[in-house]
């Protein structure tokens, strides 16, 4: 058994290598190409790449579901190839498909057994995590009845409901309208709040962006780029100011005004209001909320 | 962090959920009544008998369509419920938990074991009440035949359902085995009815090679014999169906014999999705 430090990274990808041997030949084909990553545990991390560059397949391995042709990946100091390494994971899939056969609680209940939850507990957890996730008037219909959306609500209570240090969310927002995207962005925010780490991938980089900690980019398998969003985007020696419509003349006195203190007006820009911004209020989060729980 | 040990009830959570899902399958439904049809409607065939007893063709009739029904719903249950976790990825969910991949194998086999468990129950009790239901009338019609009261015993209809049972869970061992390594559904479906009709006939080469075939056709044929079971020895319908009695000790005996296979199919079906990625 492996020494588990619980100050050190929630994962440790050390030198990963996977090929995947294509066709009768076995010609190999390297998704992940020596990756060295570490995630701080308590950080919402963005694993980001174009389709194919090896996120899901970097995914598998820290799950466990597919073994690193070389390198390591340790997950809270245990290797991911043990069980042990997934006691503290709650993972929500791409596109997930849920038992369709059982209720919504049925199937949070399912999971949560199968992760060792009874007793008192078990009824209590499970109606937890099915109402922070906004699905309780829901929550006894079929799985095969719900939304794209409810999907991955009931995907995150799943991931959620045996309390994981670590989740894994593997674009939790493909498919899903701006309005349950908004909703997810802040159960993860959420999330982060009460200290766990999360994992995601997207290809809304906006909402990355507005969510993440620290960020990495991958492509064709590589690590290209990787760092805090804050030093990654800039902006910390640089700020702009809105103020309403300056006259030409007050433009003028301001730019004076700056260079007296040597300082520069480098753009002068119409702000423009984001188009999901302007869905979001219209819509209205809350309304949607209670439209998907009750429809 | 503490150690993950094999669980016993997240096998039986997985197993559950497995039998949960093939009772709300239509394949499922559909062979059952089946099933349930042939064997109820056989009191309708009883002219064509063959020149064999009534109830030996009854008891025939009700075991054959057990037998064949079984193999097809067990082999297609068991494909279904294993790819169906792959292709609709409710597999990645469930691997990506604290299970041993071990639990979700054999979790998956009691399920369907669960499945032909229930199918040959139902399809036993109807026979069972059948056949007693039409030899009390013959012993009504003909008193001086049944002398000794009724020839047929309940005990013994019930021993050849179980062993009909039993020679499924091998044959769902062996198609489970199958479906840890195919990459499609009907590789494990074809393959699957191939196993029913090599472990129905092996006894054949087996008694032809034994008969002055050639020594390496001697050995070909001992060596299916060790890697398939012969399922005629599944097969007590003849003697039940003629009223002679299901001796204990053959039933232990072949009891045995195919907890062995089963032994043999699960264990090498874990090995086998042990490395299988997913």
């Amino acid at each position: 058994m492996s020494t588990v430090s619980p100050d050190g990274p929630a994962i440790d990808l050390r030198g990963l290598v996977k090929d995947f041997a294509v066709g009768l030949r076995g010609v190999k084909l390297r998704a992940v190409d020596d990756l060295c990553l570490r995630v701080p545990a308590g950080q919402v991390f963005g694993l980001l790449g174009p389709n194919g560059s090896g996120k899901s397949t970097t995914i598998k391995i820290i799950l466990g579901l597919l073994e690193a042709t070389a390198g390591e990946c340790r997950v809270f100091g245990v290797p991911s190839t043990q069980v042990e390494a997934r006691v503290d994971v709650g993972y929500l899939p791409e596109s997930p498909y849920f038992y369709r056969h059982l209720s919504g609680r049925e199937l949070v209940r399912f999971y949560a057994r199968i992760c060792g939850l009874g007793g008192a507990t078990l009824s209590a957890r499970v109606a937890e995590v099915i109402n922070w996730v906004g699905l309780t008037a829901a929550a006894d219909r079929l799985v095969g009845t719900y939304s794209k959306g409810m999907l991955q609500r009931i995907g995150l209570a799943q991931a959620l409901v045996h309390d994981p240090r670590l989740v894994i969310l593997d674009e939790p927002t493909a498919g899903v309208d701006p309005v349950g995207s908004a909703a997810i962005s802040e159960l993860i925010l959420q999330l982060k709040a009460r200290g766990k780490t999360v994992l995601i991938t997207s290809h809304l980089l906006t909402q990355i962006e507005d969510i993440c900690d620290r960020v990495a980019i991958l492509d064709r398998g590589r690590l290209i780029l990787e760092g805090a969003v804050r030093d990654l985007v800039g902006g910390a020696e640089r700020q702009a100011l809105i103020v309403e419509k300056l006259s030409a003349q007050e433009l003028e006195e301001l730019r004076t005004w700056l260079g007296s203190r040597g300082r520069t007006l480098e753009a002068v820009e119409q702000p423009r209001a984001r188009l999901d911004q302007i869905f979001l209020d219209r819509v209205g989060r809350s309304e949607s909320t209670n439209r998907e729980g009750g429809a | 962090m503490s150690r993950v040990s094999f669980s016993l009830t997240r096998v039986r959570l997985i197993a559950r959920n497995t039998l949960l899902e093939a009772s709300r399958q239509k394949l499922f439904s559909f062979l059952l009544l089946l099933a349930l049809g042939l064997v109820g409607g056989a009191q309708w065939f009883r002219e064509f008998n063959f020149g064999a007893s009534e109830l030996k063709f009854l008891a025939d009739l009700g075991y054959g369509a057990m037998a064949f029904f079984g193999a097809a719903l067990t082999i297609a249950a068991t494909a279904q419920l294993f790819f169906s976790e792959i292709d609709n990825r409710t597999a990645l969910t469930l691997l990506a938990k604290p299970v041993w991949r071990a639990e979700f194998v054999l979790g998956k086999y009691l399920g369907v074991v669960a499945v032909t468990a229930v199918f040959c129950a139902l399809i036993t009790g109807l026979l069972v009440a059948m056949l007693w239901s039409r030899e009390s009338a013959l012993m009504r019609e003909f008193p001086d035949s049944f002398g000794q009261g009724h020839t047929l015993r309940i005990v013994d209809l019930a021993w050849a359902g179980y062993l009909q049972w039993l020679k499924l869970t091998v044959l769902a061992a062996f198609t489970l085995l199958v479906a840890t390594f195919s990459r499609t559904q009907l590789y494990t479906v074809v393959t699957g009815f191939f196993v029913v009709v090599i472990c129905h006939l092996q006894y054949l080469a087996q008694d032809v090679y034994a008969q002055g075939g050639s020594t390496f056709g001697q050995v070909v044929a001992g060596v299916l014999g060790l890697m398939f079971p012969n399922f005629q020895l599944f097969n007590f319908a003849d003697n039940v169906g003629a009223g002679v009695p299901v001796a204990w000790d053959r039933v232990a005996r072949v009891s045995v014999y195919a907890l062995g296979y089963v032994a043999g199919g699960c264990g090498l079906s874990v090995f086998s999705f042990r490395q299988r990625e997913i």
